[in-house]
């Protein structure tokens, strides 16, 4: 019996303990102080695809779970406080299609008149449902491959890294080199999906003048791609090895080039799962962009043409970065225009938060690579079928935007985002074109 | 000893107790859980911390007033900014009760709001003047003009429109089988209709003007405050003391302090 139909009460029951046990304040505060106002539904880029899907509904399944863990009064009167787990396989794989319309952009965060964030909470359903037999085969798969220790050992992953490594080493990077200042830390995930934001960022750090060096084998698939998936034990151990390799190398900074849940994982949350500080600083290439631009270090040269910035939701939002990628997009072509929500409001992609690295296209570029079929049941299938016509409906908001700012270009430096937009504009017939930052910038760069 | 006895008389030491209890143990979970995050912020100018901090506050509003007009009107303006706020804490009855409660809350006593536009009287027998130190019968209104607008009858009715909208919003929901409504949504809403109709009717001595049935509508009233007080902690109620101030704090930390998203 495939994961997905799996149903088990006893295995709910100690999951749900299991769920519980990860309590903190901030974390309570989500659960219990939601009043049920769902304005939270106006800005969730998946409330368009039904509003079943709205932030306020995604979480009362975790509700369910910690009230009936954690409150008195829910554990004795349960019917009257909603407090109870999925009563048949069909239940749960609801609060699997719940789970998976969530990108945690962190939208909800910043709309809701609680500071609530239903994300986090959708984070901890998905460890819930992957513990108790609901996790998307091609996740998993992943997953497991990062927590063997060695992403490489697929032929085609092994093939498509080789290949980029001759390109870098073109450009004279060094591997593994200890006594580097600068690690630059690529994913697996970056050399599949966005190979050229590799190459740009090496030619950027060279022009630089850096002291730097990167791993000659990456270290994860996506930072730990476990992360999403909410299991907090497998993301510790890929992160200890992450640390314990920038520590070999003795360097002080971690450069990366993924604005997506990486660098909001390695610079924020990373350190509250290790306990302690992680002993190196943790920059987005933009930031050593912005840098060298305003002390003058770096020129730029300029282009005319009609570009535009998608602010990843965890390098913005999330993560700070709002206004540093827009003042170096600026600076290189007078045509630079600001999407009609930028800020801190920026519409999400639709595709985060591994929502476009599991639907049926992706599922087939991966059985290309890795020579053969994906084992995946029909009930799975038809998850996944509907979620990508979801996702195309949750990523449509974000295409008019980009279609009405009349841009030919679109900055991005998500890998998500690149992979979401790009089969987001084919489905809606959007017609610009999506580059990495670092790529972008890497042929602007003088000689 | 009547219902008016209970409320007045008997309940409100217990009602204090149980508020006081509910506050200590929701408060002590997050103190008990708490453990530092080793996570060095982001540096960002102290002034723009500051407009972010007013800005975490607005954002709902602004985006509530954009994109659900009608619970921005039911929910936010009429039942709470028109209704339950003022009413709780400036409506002349009510100050006067909690002045005698803590006495340094008469301090808002000039901002007072009587209970009808047309008189300053507190209630239809307040020429009959207590025999008290404390005994107050007019509101003397600083409010002028807005008086017609800031007066318990419409503020009452308006936040009695809120509550209603909030109920019919929560029955449609229910109605198309929305998992996060639940029953003790409509306890809550309930219960503050219930608090809001027995105090404008106790205010014009309905639905007869005897001493008994003043009293019982009164005494309902009164103890129905009471109950709120006393399962507030225990509540969606709870939003108003503490989920609401904690939760904008927290993000704006989290967003703007911490992670320097401004």
């Amino acid at each position: 019996m495939s994961g997905w139909e799996a149903f088990s009460p006893d295995t709910l029951r100690s999951e749900a303990k299991a769920v519980a046990g990860r309590l903190n304040p901030v974390l309570l505060h989500f659960v219990e102080d939601c009043v049920g106002c769902a304005l939270c539904e106006v800005n969730c880029p998946y409330t368009p695809a039904g509003e079943e899907y709205g932030p306020v509904e995604k979480a009362e399944p975790l509700r369910r779970i910690v009230r009936g863990q954690v409150f008195l009064a829910a554990k004795a009167l349960p019917w009257l406080f909603g407090a109870r787990l999925p009563r048949s396989a069909e239940e749960l794989d609801r609060w699997a299609e719940l789970a998976y319309r969530c990108t945690n952009c962190g939208l909800c965060y910043t709309t809701c008149p609680f500071g609530i964030h239903s994300g986090t909470m959708i984070q901890h359903l998905r460890y819930f449902l992957a513990r108790t037999g609901r996790i998307p085969t091609l996740l998993k798969m992943m997953m497991d491959l990062e927590a063997s220790g060695n992403v490489l050992s697929v032929e085609g992953f092994s093939k498509v890294w080789s290949e980029l490594l001759g390109k870098l080493e073109g450009l004279g990077v060094s591997f593994d080199r200890k006594g580097a200042k600068y690690v630059y830390l690529p994913s697996l995930a970056e050399a599949l999906i966005t190979p050229g934001a590799l190459v740009g960022t090496a030619k950027i750090l060279n022009k630089l003048g850096l002291d730097w060096t990167m791993p000659g084998k990456p270290l994860s698939v996506r930072a730990p791609i476990a992360n999403l998936a909410g299991d907090s034990g497998a993301a510790l151990e890929v992160t200890r090895r992450i640390v314990d390799y920038v520590a070999g190398i003795g360097a002080s900074t971690v450069v990366l080039s993924d604005g997506g849940y990486p660098y909001r994982f390695l610079r924020f949350d990373a350190p509250a799962l290790l306990g302690k500080p992680l002993g190196f600083e943790v920059v987005h290439i933009v930031e050593l962009l912005h840098e060298a631009l305003r002390k003058g270090s770096l020129k730029l040269r300029e282009v005319d043409q009609k570009i535009t910035w998608h602010s990843p939701c965890q390098l913005g939002r999330m993560g700070g970065l709002i206004e540093e990628p827009v003042e170096v997009l600026s600076s290189t072509s007078k045509n630079f225009v600001k999407l009609e929500s930028h800020g801190l409001l920026s519409k999400c992609c639709g595709g985060g938060n591994a929502i476009a690295c599991v639907v049926p296209p992706t599922i087939e570029m991966f059985e290309g690579l890795l020579g053969g079929k994906i084992p995946i049941s029909e009930k799975e299938k038809v998850f996944l079928d509907k979620l990508y016509k979801d996702m195309l409906i949750a990523s449509k908001a974000k295409v008019d935007e980009i279609r009405k700012s009349g841009a030919s270009t679109v900055i991005t430096a998500c890998v998500g985002c690149v992979h979401t937009l790009q089969l987001a504009s084919k489905a809606h017939g959007l017609g610009v074109e999506i580059k990495t930052l670092p790529e972008y910038i890497a042929e602007l760069l003088p000689e | 000893m009547d219902i008016f006895e209970l409320a007045i008389y008997i309940l409100p030491p217990y009602v204090v107790a149980l508020f006081a209890f509910g506050v200590a143990y929701r408060v002590s979970r997050y103190i008990f859980m708490f453990r530092r995050v080793p996570v060095r912020r982001r540096q960002r100018p102290a002034s723009k911390l500051l407009a972010g901090l007013v800005k975490t506050f607005l954002d709902p509003l602004i985006i509530g007033a954009r994109k659900r007009k009608s619970d921005f009107i039911g929910g936010l303006i009429l039942l709470h900014i028109l209704g339950v706020i003022p009413l709780i804490f400036l409506l002349g009855q009510h100050v006067a009760m909690f002045s005698y409660w803590f006495p340094p809350y008469s301090v808002l006593r000039p901002l007072s709001i009587p209970s009808s536009a047309t008189s300053p009287a507190l209630t239809l027998t307040a020429p009959l003047k207590p025999a008290s130190e404390m005994s107050w019968t007019f509101v003397e209104s600083v409010w002028g003009p807005l008086t017609v607008i800031l007066n318990g009858d419409l503020l009452a009715v308006l936040a009695m429109l809120g509550v209603s909208y909030k109920i019919g919003d929560k029955l449609w929901r229910a109605y198309r089988r929305v998992g996060h409504v639940r029953l003790g949504d409509f306890a809550a809403l309930l219960l503050l209709l219930a608090i809001l109709v027995t105090g404008f009717l106790a205010t014009h001595h309905l639905p007869s003007g005897d001493i008994v049935t003043y009293r019982f509508v009164l005494g309902t009233h009164i103890l129905l405050a009471e109950v709120l007080v006393a399962v507030l902690p225990f509540t969606k109620f709870w939003h108003f003391v503490f989920g609401y101030w904690y939760g904008k704090l927290h993000e704006w930390y989290d967003l703007k302090y911490r992670r320097g998203a401004l």
